[in-house]
């Protein structure tokens, strides 16, 4: 039998019992519903959670501290590291072995200098309050408190004496240039300067207590320093970016087994995943169960199919339909019921969804009432339904139909043509 | 075309304690030639119907052989004899046993579509046969709007629609009145002659038995040869 030919059967045979049909689709799609959106309240938890962690950035930062080798990192390793699947950027940051202090006119200031590669910092989320990333390496980034550093050398004094210093470089630093004296730690090399012009400003650290003095210059610079200072080893920081927080743990151990000693903050993450993953396990489970309900009323409706359609069975098999072709048949019809139940509640459960993450909120923020102010920018889902979630319930919910639909299917398939035949019309 | 060998068939009757066998077929043996037209005559429960379902691969005899163009159905697997069925026998029945929820025309179709045909080549035979049974005017009729002279017309469309070499009829008119009985009696005749199609036709109705070229009477499990009786 062809497949369109099969379909236009099961179709026939659906039309012929619409209320039965049509209820039993209904208690499928209750029970599918039910699954996706009792297990979508775990997804929205875990993402309020994992969003609200994100929010501080720096979870997806995998900390290359060295090699276990001893060995120092190459360049070429680096790039390797980039190369990693789900690695969004690799920032590698060298600070000169040198004390650097920026000078502009008659005020001067402590400068955390690095060169950096100012593309891979970019795309690992370097934001910029003011100002653009360097188009020319003579263009520099600083840190947001960096022109509040800058002292006058009366300012100096009162503050290492313990006084409280406000103001700092006045107005904006934004196509300002000034001097950047490096003086070796060790070695016999004098100091020497170099002139740069800021381009971009930090943003506001996320937490009041730092202060931001960072110097970001290009890295073509890194060999100028290192030659003409005549520099001992640098310090060296590699961090890895991964895309998405779930890909940490991949990454950090990938590289771990390289041989690097690795460093991420979601490695303490990582009992928080796993009691995510076993709520939503749990939940899907507790889902399952309507599923597993509402196939008891297809196992009901095809069993009765199975019976109405005694006769007609008995003449497909006495003209020749194979045994296997029946069973396909009804097998296909309660797929069908699990399917179109499953579409359904895809769409319902989408709405209610929308409709829980819309209401849910205000209710709480509501009842907190004046308290809730604090709780203003916080983004609460109670309900996230991923693609897996639906994957996996449709897979779920469209199984048990099915599994429910064998036993009608093979018992119609053991339906003897001549008691069949000898059935009243 | 047909070789039946000493087939023997026994039914236990009631429950296991008071079982008691009830031994219908005590070897029957049979040859149909292409072409012909038997008639197999008897009592009602005398096991005409046993004896069809044999031959048909309903059922499986107790002892005995029937060989079907050199084939043992009975031997083969349920896939197999489906297959068989499909490809050899066309079946007609006295409770016509159409698809309620189709229509004359697809009630035709249902076996092409079993065999996977084409929906050109369906809609043509269906077309032609339906024609050839004098029913195209009806061809999208239920069989519930359908007289019984004319159910049994779809039926017999039904069974020729995959061309199979054999048509096995049981009771063909046992529900009909005598003049469409005729009408249904014709129109197998005509097929046999302008087909060369083999009958096996099971009947207690010696009217039936008149079209037939060879008559046989079942009785007391035993095949014996009738006399045909005069055309009227
Ligand atoms: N499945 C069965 N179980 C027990 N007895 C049966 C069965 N089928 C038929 N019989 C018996 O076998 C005999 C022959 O039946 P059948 O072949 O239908 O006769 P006919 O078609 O000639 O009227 C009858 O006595 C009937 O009761
Ligand atoms: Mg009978």
């Amino acid at each position: 039998m062809q497949f369109k030919d099969q379909m236009d059967f099961i179709k026939q045979h659906m039309k012929r019992n619409k209320l039965r049909v049509a209820t039993t689709i209904l208690a499928a799609m209750m029970g599918c519903a039910f699954l996706i959106i009792l297990a979508s309240v775990g997804f929205g938890m875990q993402k309020t959670v994992t969003d609200q962690v994100l929010d501080n950035q720096i979870v997806t930062e995998i900390e290359v501290a060295g090699r276990e080798d001893g060995e120092s990192i190459t360049d070429k390793e680096v790039e390797a590291m980039n190369q990693l699947a789900h690695v969004k950027a690799v920032t590698d940051r060298t600070s000169p072995n040198a004390e650097a202090v920026a000078k502009i006119g008659d005020r001067s200031g402590f400068a955390a200098t690095s060169t950096v590669d100012m593309e891979q910092e970019q795309k690992a989320g370097l934001k910029l309050a003011e100002g653009k990333i360097p188009a020319s390496a003579d263009e520099v980034i600083v840190g947001y408190h960096f022109a509040q550093n800058l002292l006058t050398e009366e300012e100096q004094k009162k503050a290492d004496e313990g006084e409280e210093v406000s103001g700092g470089f006045a107005g904006s630093l934004i196509g300002q240039t000034f001097q950047l004296e490096l003086t070796p730690y060790e070695g016999e090399k004098e100091a020497a300067t170099w002139e740069f012009t800021v381009s971009g400003i930090k943003e506001e650290p996320g937490k009041d207590w730092i202060t931001d003095n960072t110097l970001l210059i290009d890295d073509s610079w890194a060999p100028v320093f290192q030659e003409e200072l005549a520099l001992e080893e640098s310090g060296r920081q590699v961090l890895v970016y991964a895309d998405d927080l779930q890909n940490v743990s991949t990454i950090t151990q990938t590289l771990k087994d390289d041989g690097y000693y690795v460093y991420s903050v979601t490695e303490e993450l990582g009992s928080m995943n796993m009691f995510f993953t076993a709520l939503k396990a749990g939940l899907i489970v507790v889902g399952t169960v309507a599923v597993l309900i509402a196939s008891i009323g297809i196992f009901n409706t095809m069993t009765m199919a199975v019976t109405e359609r005694t006769r007609e069975i008995g003449v497909m098999k006495a003209i020749g339909a194979k045994p296997k072709l029946i069973q396909k048949l009804f097998l296909m019809e309660s797929a069908a019921i699990g399917i179109i139940g499953t579409v359904l509640a895809i769409l319902v459960s989408y709405g209610v969804s929308m409709l829980a993450n819309w209401i849910v909120p205000k209710i709480i923020m509501t009842s907190l009432g004046e308290d809730g102010e604090g709780m203003g920018d916080v983004n609460i889902l109670i309900s996230v339904i991923p693609w897996q979630l639906v994957l996996i319930s449709a897979v779920i919910s469209i199984g048990v139909a099915m599994v429910s639909g064998w036993r009608p299917a093979r018992k119609a398939t053991q339906i003897d043509v001549i008691q069949a035949l000898r059935q009243e019309l | 075309m047909i070789e039946i060998q000493d087939l023997r068939h026994t039914f236990a009757i009631g429950k296991k304690e008071h079982e008691r066998k009830v031994p219908v077929l005590k070897g029957v043996t049979l040859d149909v030639q292409k072409g012909e037209i038997v008639a197999i005559l008897g009592k009602s429960g005398s096991g005409k119907s046993t004896l069809l379902h044999i031959l048909a691969g309903f059922m499986t005899p107790e002892s005995g052989s029937v060989l079907v163009n050199k084939k043992e159905t009975a031997k083969m697997k349920e896939e197999e004899k489906a297959d068989f069925r499909l490809a050899n026998f066309g079946f007609i029945f006295q409770n016509f046993q159409l698809m309620p929820g189709l229509t004359a025309f697809e009630n035709v179709e249902l076996p092409l579509k079993i065999k996977g045909e084409t929906v050109k080549k369906r809609q043509a035979k269906v077309r032609g046969l339906l024609e050839k049974v004098g029913l195209q005017e009806v061809a999208d009729h239920y069989p519930n709007e359908l007289s019984g002279g004319q159910q049994q017309r779809v039926s017999i469309a039904r069974a020729l629609v995959t061309d199979p070499p054999i048509l096995l009829a049981d009771e063909p008119t046992g529900s009909l009145d005598s003049e469409t009985e005729q009408d249904i009696l014709m129109l197998i005749q005509s097929l046999n002659q302008s087909l060369g199609l083999t009958f096996v036709i099971i009947t207690h109705d010696d009217e039936v038995a008149n079209v037939a070229h060879r008559q046989y009477r079942l009785h007391d499990g035993e095949l014996v040869k009738g006399e045909k009786r005069h055309a009227i």
